[in-house]
């Protein structure tokens, strides 16, 4: 028994007291196999799961180690059964790899003769598997090889992957830094990924992901297909490609429902990408149309299903994911890991905050009571209409004016989900609501004149939620939300994170309506900003509204 | 040598001392039980083969290898020339002493017996030696060895001179090894093949006498030259004599005086007593976890014994381990007395009073009862999940992976495994050949030694595969739980409340906050440390057990290093205050009126005491009495109440006469009698007459009979064979298969071979009688 800052559960999490004095030593140990699952403020929780010891494995970490780092840190003895796992799981990774034989092309070869038989054997993968060449190797062809990878990583024998990638068609691109350099880890994270030559790069919302993209593609000196989740996204792109790198407007094509066009260095939307007419999907030859030498996916955490299927047959170039969190809502983790690689960096956002490359947030939640009436007609109400009857209180507005001018002279996002509640509080706040139906022009316009500062309020929806840069957005008010969706507050509590040009702090409020189904949500929503670190307080509307008013601003 | 008298031995036992004879009965002592009336009696039980089998299986190789050269060379000498440089004496000698303290040796040093029951249990090939030539070739043809005597140059001669003349040959070890040398290359391989053992060979007409033109065979070609003999039609035997020239310097072959070893890794002993007793505290907290899930939602005992295969998956799923390991732990907690059966009729697994003593018991202690349990206990869980010689799976509980020989296997396992040495991670293999050195007769328990050391690893008296040091106190029978103690941590009295509303007790919490928390909130995640969230599902239940808000508040302030998040504070409020907004209770009636001051007049009146009326809201009051006699009593008072439906109806109620619930149906007589006819009735009136004849002759005494079965005495063949010759009808006293006595009238038909046949008086079937289950036959006088 020692002293350590790590307690190793059973259930294969691990706990990590972040005041002990060696915990920042014990967190650098255990970083690169076990996944941060929750970091509130006493008390981290990684986690030790087959993709994380395997993604260990990639990066060169043996069994030995992880057994060391769990042993000698952790403050309670560790159950035998489970370093016996650890090593057990470990050990599976890279019995087979996949290689370029000089003569018969890439083959999946086995360092254990009994893996192999047992994998030719296994009704799923033999499909994907040519002619055997000797005891030990066997053919694959080479558009098999992502999903090949895939069905491996399913049955618990994940391949290494020895089959080295195309450079594709080369193509000048140099990164301009002029009066600003990458960050530390923004490096860190490009040397993470070139070395390991495909994988995903996770950094909090505002930490700068697109420059990890520029960085990425500055290494890789080729023509590159960046995946973007929408146009307004893939703007933002561009602009910041023309402002960081040598590459011109010329060489940056856009590929969106409104423009097509295959330029050097292409932003296509996954929209676009994954729409089907007649059944097929018509731009996929887009995958094809050059000799990429590298594919960026933007918001990895958001990759529909048939990009993954096309990614499948892109193994041999270079991929890189970026994304916020790896959760993902249909528990596809396990794809991105196979087909587009595995974790190649990762930080907590509270260490990037500290490190003053994000703003610090404070989150308040404020609980307004409705009225009798509200209270009454809510308690009637239609079980599928009871979430809008509560999120949509009228009560709601007076407190969000009130949060307004609390912070006059800040640059305020109203965020909501109900189009009726964000049209009402556009009119009584006079600012322009961004929506849905609201053109890309427009939104366009909107955007930069809030980033300019002409307008200071801006009601969006949830359009708003994903790769929108409005850097000095200081302080977002959430009224209404899509139910408990922890990734949508996560996105939008980064709509607020990136650095003020004065270092001011940022505000992140949310609404809701006492004793609902609105604070039950909220509440689990709010689990989300727990976990990653942050505390939130609890006001009461009444304390907001009353005539003590507190110098929030 | 070997054969001897039970009186040499008796003989000997009466010369030595009550010392030695005290330390033969230690070591064997089966020979003490039943107590023996004589030194004879000891002597000849002694020699008992079944004992001396016994004996042999405590004997390391060592051992026996020199057991097998005391055979051969029946001498302390003799033993020590032929064990010769390659282990030190004193060696032999210990292993000598053995051999005598059990008396499979006996004698002095010069000459030496062995019991002649080692041979018949050991083989007669002591050291893989084949017999010596004069034993083989005594009963040899004269014909047969004619031409080995020429080709050894020896003159002719007839049996049995022509096999001592050979024998003296061939006692000649360099005359042995020049005939080696000479012999052919593929006639040489087969030698060196037979003298390393065993010294058998098969040969087709092995016995033939060797034609000179058969010389090419190579076998012939050894079988004409003496080196091999002749043992059957289809045997041949490498002879003693040949086989230890062969082997020359080592003529036992290679002897093991020494353990194997293991190439297991060397571990600290601090950090393999920490892997154990993380272990210790995973195998104790699965324990409690699955006798908890038992105690929650009971199985029921299978009718075969034992608990289901569904049952087992859904308990392991609870405890989130596997099935092998959720097995292991039931069968062990059963083994404890934890874990037993309910009642007769329908009977459930559950855990017993002893359990709640476990319970309260430390880590340590805990651990200590399952361990020994384990030890001790004659069930080998590694069979679940198997199938049994009839195709049956065999589960967790059931009755047929008892196994006697279990203790023993888990002890021997682990015992080599403790002589390795503390920190010695030896691996499966190495710790059964291990036991296997040191008890090489019981050798086979390969697949049982191996689960012996899983399940020590599961339980935590090893620790990343070597013997922890409080594991190797259990074993030596000390108190093992002390040393554990001190391995183990410390209950803490805090806790970390977090902001995401997780409470995190970084170790073993003391046995009452552990229970208020798990009150107050829900286990995420358990381990050495326990991850407690709260959320209002589970301040609710806080809250129907009794506490308060206040004392919510007050155990989190109390009990937590950390600051109280203001979000805890909000959710225990919020959920007290809505807690018992919704008030349940039982009544058998209402009253109710809009008239208020009516109802307060009916609270009022005193002749309504009785209905024991309580007011709930000014316009409705509640009776534990039935509505029928609210409505009676409140009539008696002058009121005029109406009955109401559940709708709220009126019911209109008017006197009714009672009335049977059910009535019972008539039955048409004789309808439920079957049908009989003539037939029938005849067979029915038969069957009674011969029944009641037989009880007549049993009470009469049938005239011959031997009343012991399995005697069938000639007076009874003879009246079978006569009836049988006569074809007339006797009565037979038979024992069925099942041990019950029946008395028969019977026909015999013919006998033989053991049986009588013989036809049914009453169906004329013919029916087979086996002769020793017949007590009695006599003729039936008509």
């Amino acid at each position: 028994m020692t002293d350590g800052p790590l307690i190793v559960q059973s259930d294969k999490t691990l706990l990590l007291e972040v005041d002990h004095p060696s915990a920042q030593e014990c967190r650098m140990a255990i970083a690169p196999f076990a996944e941060l699952e929750r970091a509130p403020e006493h008390v981290h929780t990684y986690r030790l799961t087959p993709l994380g010891l395997w993604n260990a494995r990639a990066a060169g970490h043996d069994a030995e180690a992880v057994v060391d780092a769990l042993v000698r840190f952790s403050r309670y003895p560790v159950p035998h059964a489970l370093l016996v796992d650890v090593a057990d799981t470990m050990d599976r990774y890279g019995r087979l790899q996949l290689s370029q034989h000089p003569v018969h092309g890439l083959v999946l070869h086995a360092l254990d003769r009994a893996v192999l038989v047992e994998i030719m054997r296994h009704k799923k993968i033999s499909p994907m598997l040519g002619a055997q060449i000797d005891d030990d190797t066997v053919l694959v062809h080479p558009s098999e090889r992502g999903r090949l990878k895939q069905g491996l990583l399913k049955v618990g024998w994940p391949a290494e992957d020895l089959a080295g990638y195309v450079n594709g068609e080369a193509h000048p691109i140099e990164l301009k830094q002029d009066g600003w350099t990458l960050r530390d880890y923004q490096r860190q994270a490009v040397d993470g990924f070139w070395a390991g030559g495909s994988g995903v790069v996770v950094l909090p919302c505002g930490a700068g992901k697109t420059l990890v993209g520029a960085a990425a593609m500055a290494e890789a000196k080729a023509t590159t297909l960046i995946l973007v989740t929408n146009t307004v996204a893939g703007r933002q792109w561009k602009r910041e490609l023309i402002a960081r790198t040598s590459l011109t407007e010329e060489e940056i094509g856009e590929y969106s429902g409104e423009r097509k066009e295959i330029r050097p260095v292409t932003i296509a939307t996954y929209q676009v990408m994954t729409t089907r007419r007649k059944g097929e999907y018509r731009h996929l030859d887009l995958f094809d149309s050059r000799d990429w030498g590298l594919i960026v996916y933007d918001e990895v955490h958001l990759l529909p299903a048939p990009i993954f299927r096309l990614t499948a047959d892109l193994q041999s170039r270079r991929r890189l994911g970026l994304t916020a969190t790896l959760v993902r809502e249909d528990g596809r983790e396990g794809d991105v890991f196979s087909l587009i690689g595995p974790k190649r960096y990762d930080a907590p956002w509270k260490d990037i905050e500290a490190q003053g490359w994000i703003a610090p947030a404070e989150c308040t939640e404020v609980r307004v009571t409705l009225t009798d009436a509200e209270r009454m007609s809510y308690a009637v109400a239609d079980p599928e209409a009871k979430y809008k009857m509560c999120a949509t209180a009228r009560t709601k507005i007076p407190v969000v004016k009130r949060i307004v001018e609390q912070h006059s002279g800040d640059q305020v996002l109203v965020i909501g989900a109900y189009l009726d509640q964000l049209d009402e509080l556009s009119a009584e706040l006079e600012a322009p609501v961004i929506e849905g139906k609201t053109t890309n022009k427009e939104r366009e316009r909107l955007f930069d004149a809030f980033r300019r500062g002409e307008i200071q309020t801006l009601v969006v929806s949830k359009v708003a939620n994903f790769s929108i840069d409005l850097p000095e957005a200081a302080v977002a008010i959430q009224v209404s939300g899509t139910f408990g969706s922890r990734q949508e507050e996560a996105q939008r509590l980064g709509r607020v994170l990136r650095p003020k040009a004065d270092g001011r702090q940022a505000h992140f409020y949310t609404v809701v309506s006492r004793d609902t189904l609105d604070a039950e949500y909220a509440a689990h929503r709010q689990r989300f900003l727990a976990e990653q670190g942050y505390a939130y307080t609890i006001v009461d509307a009444d304390d907001l509204l009353g005539p003590a008013i507190p110098d929030v601003g | 040598m070997g054969a001897l008298s039970p009186r040499g031995l008796a003989d000997h036992l009466r010369t030595v001392d009550d010392g030695a004879l005290v330390a033969m009965l230690r070591a064997r002592p089966d020979l003490a039980v039943p107590t023996p009336t004589d030194l004879s009696v000891l002597a000849t039980r002694a020699q008992v083969r079944l004992s001396v089998a016994r004996a042999m299986e405590t004997l390391d190789l060592f051992t026996l290898e020199v057991l097998d050269a005391v055979r051969l060379a029946p001498s302390v000498p003799g033993v020590l020339a032929l064990v010769g440089d390659a282990v030190p004496a004193v060696r032999v000698r210990v292993a000598l002493d053995r051999l005598r303290s059990l008396v499979l040796v006996w004698g002095e040093d010069d000459a030496l017996h062995v019991l002649g029951a080692v041979a018949d249990t050991a083989g007669p090939y002591p050291a893989a030696l084949g017999r010596p030539v004069v034993e083989l070739l005594t009963y040899a043809s004269s014909e047969q060895l004619a031409p080995v005597l020429q080709a050894l140059h020896l003159p002719p001669a007839r049996q049995p001179a022509a096999a001592e003349a050979l024998a003296e040959a061939l006692a000649d070890p360099v005359r042995v090894r020049k005939l080696v040398e000479g012999s052919p290359p593929e006639a040489r391989a087969v030698l060196e093949r037979l003298a390393a053992g065993p010294p058998l060979g098969a040969l087709r007409g092995a016995r033939r006498v060797v034609a000179a033109d058969e010389l090419d065979n190579p076998v012939r070609w050894l079988l004409g030259h003496g080196l091999l003999a002749a043992t059957g039609d289809d045997s041949v035997e490498l002879p003693r004599e040949v086989g230890l020239a062969l082997r020359g310097d080592a003529p036992l072959g290679p002897l093991h005086p020494d353990p194997p070893g293991t190439s297991g890794r060397v571990l600290k002993t601090s950090d393999v007593d920490a892997a154990g007793a993380g272990q210790v505290l995973e195998g104790v907290r699965l324990a409690e976890t699955l006798l908890a899930a038992v105690a929650a939602e009971t199985p029921g005992v299978l009718r075969s014994g034992g608990l289901g295969v569904r049952e087992l998956r859904r308990l392991a799923r609870i405890a989130a381990v596997t099935e092998p390991v959720a097995g292991l732990l039931l069968e062990v907690a059963s083994a404890a007395g934890l874990l037993g059966q309910s009642g007769e009729v329908d009977p459930e697994w559950l855990p017993t009073p002893a359990y709640d003593v476990w319970r309260s018991d430390d880590t340590a202690g805990r651990w200590a009862v399952l361990a020994t349990a384990w030890l001790r206990m004659t069930r080998l869980p590694g069979l679940i999940g198997q199938r049994d010689d009839r195709d049956r799976l065999l589960g967790v509980l059931a009755p047929e992976i008892e196994r006697t020989g279990a203790p023993a296997t888990r002890r021997a396992a682990l015992t080599a495994l403790a002589e390795f040495g503390v920190g010695i991670a030896a691996s499966a293999e190495e710790v059964v050949a291990a036991v296997d050195w040191a008890s090489p007769r019981r050798r086979g328990r390969g697949e049982a030694l191996g689960w012996a050391l899983d399940e020590a690893g599961t339980i935590g008296l090893t620790g990343r595969g070597a013997m922890t040091s409080y594991g190797q106190a259990l074993l030596a029978g000390e108190p093992a739980a002390d040393l554990l103690r001190k391995l183990l941590p410390d209950p803490l009295d805090h806790v970390l409340v977090q902001p995401d509303l997780t409470v995190v007790a970084p170790g073993p919490l003391e046995a009452d906050l552990a229970t208020e928390l798990g009150l107050v909130a829900d286990v995420e995640s358990a381990g050495a440390a326990t991850v407690y969230r709260v959320d209002a599902g589970s301040v609710r239940r806080a809250l129907d057990a009794g506490r308060t808000a206040g004392e919510l508040h007050a155990l989190f302030a109390k009990r937590s290093r950390t600051p109280i998040p203001q979000a805890l504070t909000y959710l225990i409020d919020d959920t007290a205050r809505r807690h018992g907004g919704l008030r349940v209770g039982g009544a058998n009636a209402y009253l109710r009126s809009d008239d208020e001051a009516l109802l307060a007049t009916v609270l009022a009146d005193r002749r309504s005491e009785a209905l024991r009326l309580r007011r709930l809201a000014p316009t409705v009051l509640v009776s534990t009495a039935p509505v029928n006699r609210l409505l009676d009593v409140l009539r008696d008072a002058g009121y005029a109440p109406v009955a109401e439906d559940a709708g709220g109806g009126v019911v209109l109620t008017r006197a009714e006469e009672r009335r049977a619930v059910t009535g019972r149906r008539s039955i048409r007589p004789g309808a439920d009698l079957p049908l009989l006819d003539d037939e029938r009735l005849a067979q029915v009136v038969r069957a009674a007459r011969t029944g009641d004849v037989a009880a007549r002759e049993s009470r009469r005494a049938p005239v011959s009979t031997t009343r012991v079965p399995g005697v069938t005495t000639a007076t009874t063949l003879a009246i079978l064979q006569n009836a049988a010759r006569a074809r007339s009808d006797v009565w037979l006293g038979y024992v069925d298969a099942h041990g019950g006595t029946a008395t028969r009238k019977v026909r015999p038909v013919s006998i033989g071979a053991g049986y009588l046949r013989a036809e049914d008086e009453r169906t004329d079937v013919l029916h087979t009688f086996a002769l020793h289950r017949i007590t009695s036959a006599a003729p039936v006088e008509e």
